[in-house]
């Protein structure tokens, strides 16, 4: 049976339930994942998973199901018990959903890649990480090293009853290295080119640029370094953030604060609330005139980079944060219609045996005007502070504290010495309007975080966050003294 | 679900086409049927099931991996190949002995027909009952309500053979007013063995209790941590020490620590995978038994969990703690020792100090003495004179969990079953501790 008449013979089956909205979502996942450790290989996998879900609506309640196997009988096996679901659920519901205005979206999507990754050989790639390794392994001290590769094909098609279907074909690329120095009665690492790894929606070419291995002695000669570098004093100082730590803060502090299902409620009882109420929008000053902060889904690499949403609403751009006023949350069909807003294609299920749930696509911070060089030279006394450590964050998105691999003290104008066990913390917008600068496009990376938990049953979000390096006055370091 | 007969012989064919000279192929299925509620209502309501092969074949030294879940003929015998293919490309391991030599495993009934088969409309009852508590006290409810099955299996070419068919039931609720929040959270085998109306009492009174809280200044208090709390301590050190490959790599909280006394000798704290008091699942990814491992004895740092792979860089034999295909061994069944005191007691005997129910977002800030930084959340409280007196606003610590755990000065008597969602599992008691060390308020 052609893939596409699974699809209606869901759509159609939901339909004869009594179902007043369904949408189906087939999809394939190729992956070939690469670990070494220490020398040795731990892991050399290829994983392939496919199945498809059914979700429906049926007396203003939903019900979602899915199954493994892709076939008929299971098909209409499992559009059944996400009927049955939805009419439990109208046991316990107290509202109609909306989804406001139809979605008819048609077409097919494929993220443009140089070099299709699965056409390189596993030789090629398994060398890429061991000569990293064996140069990590190089330098005297190193107690462990790590590198790792993954590599992603996901095929979806999407379906609903209102007339929309898309196909869609998102490529994802990435790989890290890690050192850890054991000595002096101290544990450093560092890792490039950030924590875990990165990671985009590209091609071959996003990992060959890297150059794993030839900044493989230099982050093992760093995590030696570190054993015995100052501490990271305590007080409050004027702050520079790297790119790729300032990418995680974006991602927890602003990023998870504008979902606007944690918003209204229906993340509190796990990952929690967001201090963004809706009286706060286009009416909060959420940082200083330096912060602009765009959330879309068309800027690659961006790992949020895709055609359409799961709910099949378009890729697009949505300004966030205007000169720092609050002006936009990620939305969902159902969340946007509730508030009268046009939604912005937010919604993304990490799996076919998930539901679609509202997730970062690439959310930025804009680019300012200064060159780093010249940030530094114009601060008398701080901190740099460069690649995540530890990150932990309240319910309500105020409260942060971020750990870094690295800092470097500046004094008067220069940048000095390593510092190691750095971390700072403050609140979220007491922060982003302490920010007197934001360095340009130059400096400007976008990250990947493949690993960004929400939702139960629980899903991992792929997210993109574009950042440079920028400062900050007045912030508390140094919790770890 | 699939059923040992069904189950094995998926494993059997897989076997069959392989050409390896050591083969494993472990079977992991789960149907799951959860309700989300928010609002006194569900908002999402979900049913999957999912069937997963992870094999490994082995040549020599080198063991390449494929997972698939296609599983027609033509899916399985692609994914064995492709194992196998990945085999040979790999450069040898020289610490690789090869796939793990058979081993007995107890069986653990922890079936539950009631549960395996929970309708949604029965979820949808609990969840009913628990909005109404809330409402009562004009509190908006959320969480989740979940059912379902686990089914594991492994066979492999060296005659490992093993099946296991386990239920899972949980309730999270989530109470809120407009400056409290109070939490619950049930889980284990059995959904009978929930008492739903007893977590919507004690999510509720924390919300009812915790209004208006008042901020205290960030320092060093004695705290009484409830379960919920100290299930974080647990979990927080397995996963950032208790495993053997983190030990080996000199990046674990053990490490200059086994033999020591590291704890307050109130402290003893075991893995059991068969322990019927627990979660129990009694072989690991590998097919061998999980073994009981005490790994903190009256305070004193004992032994990480192992692998067959850690096991044998050691020379010792695994404890069956492969709890994933993939990664480091993990103590994933954890118990610590009850004493004799109640949390009256605990609470009663504090002068002044913080009650906290619950930490979250916990991460790790430092591997040496795994210092976490975390923030307390769902009903903090201050206790004064041996009473709580009011409600704190919530806190972040900075804190090393062994120097906690060293600070232990009472035990509850009373443990409770702590289940989180990816088949981690605690029996844990509440904990007074000498000193905890808070580094922010928030807001």
């Amino acid at each position: 049976m052609p893939l596409d008449d699974f699809l209606s013979r869901a759509l159609d089956l939901a339909s004869v339930q009594g179902a007043s909205y369904c949408d189906v979502r087939l999809v394939e996942t190729n992956q070939e994942r690469f670990v070494v450790r220490s020398g040795a290989v731990e892991t050399l996998s290829n994983d392939e998973s496919q199945g498809i879900g059914v979700r429906v609506l049926v007396s203003g309640c939903w019900g979602f199901a899915s199954t493994n196997i892709v076939a008929p009988d299971e098909i209409d096996r499992i559009t059944n018990v996400a009927v049955e679901i939805a009419k439990a659920s109208a046991q316990s519901s107290t509202g109609q959903v909306s989804l406001g205005p139809p979605v008819t979206s048609q077409g097919v999507y494929t993220t443009p890649i140089r070099v299709n990754p699965f056409t390189i050989s596993l030789e090629d790639k398994l060398g890429l990480l061991l000569e990293a390794d064996a140069r990590m392994g190089s330098v005297k001290g190193i107690s462990a090293r790590t590198g790792n590769l993954i590599f992603i094909k996901e095929h979806k098609s999407f379906a609903n009853s209102e007339g929309a279907h898309v196909e869609q074909t998102i490529y994802e690329a990435g790989g890290g290295i890690m050192a850890t120095a054991r000595g002096n009665g101290e544990i450093q690492r560092r890792s490039y080119p950030q924590s875990m790894r990165q990671q985009g929606c590209a091609g071959w070419e996003f990992v060959d640029s890297m150059d794993l291995a030839g900044n493989a002695e230099r982050i093992a000669s760093e995590a030696v370094a570190l054993l015995s570098a100052k501490h990271c004093p305590s007080g409050v100082t004027t702050l520079i953030v790297g790119a790729s730590q300032l990418g995680l803060q974006i991602h927890e502090s602003c990023g998870h604060a504008i979902e606007l299902d944690r918003v209204l409620g229906s993340e509190a009882a796990y990952a929690g609330t967001s201090f963004l109420t809706t009286d706060k929008l286009n009416n909060f000053q959420y940082g200083s005139e330096h912060i602009n902060i765009t959330a879309d889904s068309v800027r690659l690499p961006g790992l949020g980079s895709y055609g359409w949403d799961d709910e099949g609403v378009p890729a697009q751009s949505t300004p966030v944060v205007q000169n720092g006023q609050f002006t936009g949350y990620l939305t969902s069909r159902e969340t946007a219609s509730g508030l009268n807003l046009i939604p912005n294609g937010s919604m993304r299920a990490a799996s076919w045996n998930r539901i679609p749930l509202i997730r970062m696509n690439n959310v930025s911070l804009e680019p300012g005007n200064w060159n780093l060089d010249d940030l530094i030279a114009d601060t008398d006394d701080g901190i740099l502070m460069e690649m995540n450590r530890s990150w932990s964050i309240d319910d309500r998105r105020f409260n942060f504290q971020f750990g870094t691999e690295i800092g470097y003290e500046i004094k008067k104008g220069k940048l000095g010495k390593a510092l190691r066990n750095c971390t700072y913390t403050g609140i979220t917008p007491e922060f982003w309007n302490s920010c007197d600068a934001v360095c340009n496009e130059e400096l400007w990376t976008m990250w990947g975080i493949p690993n960004c938990g929400k939702g139960q049953p629980g899903q991992i979000g792929h997210t993109g966050h574009g950042a440079a390096p920028a400062r900050f006055r007045n912030i508390q370091v140094g919790v770890m003294k | 679900m699939l059923g040992r007969e069904k189950a094995l012989a998926l494993l059997d064919k897989a076997l069959a086409y392989s050409k390896a000279e050591q083969i494993d192929i472990y079977l992991n299925s789960q149907d799951l049927g959860l309700s989300r509620f928010a609002g006194g209502a569900i908002h999402q309501n979900v049913s999957h099931g999912n069937v997963v092969l992870n094999i490994r074949s082995v040549a020599g030294k080198r063991l390449g991996r494929a997972t698939t879940n296609d599983l027609s003929d033509a899916g399985i015998q692609k994914a064995v190949e492709s194992a196998h293919q990945n085999t040979l490309l790999m450069p040898a391991d020289e610490d690789f002995l090869g796939l793990p030599q058979p081993s007995e495993t107890s069986t653990v009934d922890s079936w539950d027909e009631a549960t395996a088969f929970c309708s949604p409309e029965t979820r949808a009852t609990i969840v009913r009952g628990v909005c109404l508590q809330g409402v009562e006290h004009n509190l908006n409810v959320s969480g989740a309500c979940r059912t379902g099955v686990q089914e594991i299996a492994v066979v492999s070419s060296r005659g490992t053979r093993a099946y296991h068919a386990g239920t899972f039931a949980g309730l999270i609720i989530n109470t809120m007013s407009e400056s409290s929040a109070g939490w619950a959270k049930g889980g284990g085998w059995r959904l009978s063995d929930l008492d739903t109306e007893a977590l919507g009492k004690e999510a509720v009174s924390k919300a009812v209790e915790g209004r208006n809280p008042v901020a205290v200044d960030p320092g060093r208090y004695p705290v009484v941590l409830d379960t919920y709390a100290v299930d974080d301590i647990l979990e927080a050190l397995s996963m950032y020490g208790m495993g053997a490959q983190a030990v080996q790599e000199g990046r674990s909280w053990m490490n200059d620590l086994i033999g020591q006394q590291a704890m307050n000798p109130a402290v003893t704290i075991w893995d059991d995978g068969s322990a019927i008091q627990g979660w129990p699942v009694p072989f690991d990814a590998e097919g061998m038994p999980r073994r009981r491992v005490e790994v903190i004895t009256a305070g004193v740092v004992n032994t990480p969990v192992h692998n067959s792979y850690t096991a044998g860089k050691d020379g010792t034999l695994s404890t069956g703690h492969q709890a994933y295909f993939t990664g480091a061994p993990i103590a994933s069944n954890l118990f610590l020792q009850e004493g004799d005191s109640s949390l009256k007691e605990l609470i009663g005997s504090t002068e002044r100090g913080i009650y906290i129910t619950r930490f979250f977002y916990t991460r790790l800030a430092h591997s040496k003495g795994c210092v976490m930084t975390g923030m307390t959340r769902d009903g903090t409280f201050m206790i004064e004179n041996g009473q709580i007196t009011h409600p704190v606003k919530d806190l972040r610590f900075t804190q090393s969990y062994v120097e906690a755990l060293a600070g232990v000065e009472l035990v509850g008597r009373d443990s409770k079953l702590i289940l989180n969602e990816v088949g981690f599992a605690t029996r844990v008691p509440a904990l007074k501790l000498s000193s905890f060390n808070f580094t922010g308020v928030t807001v």
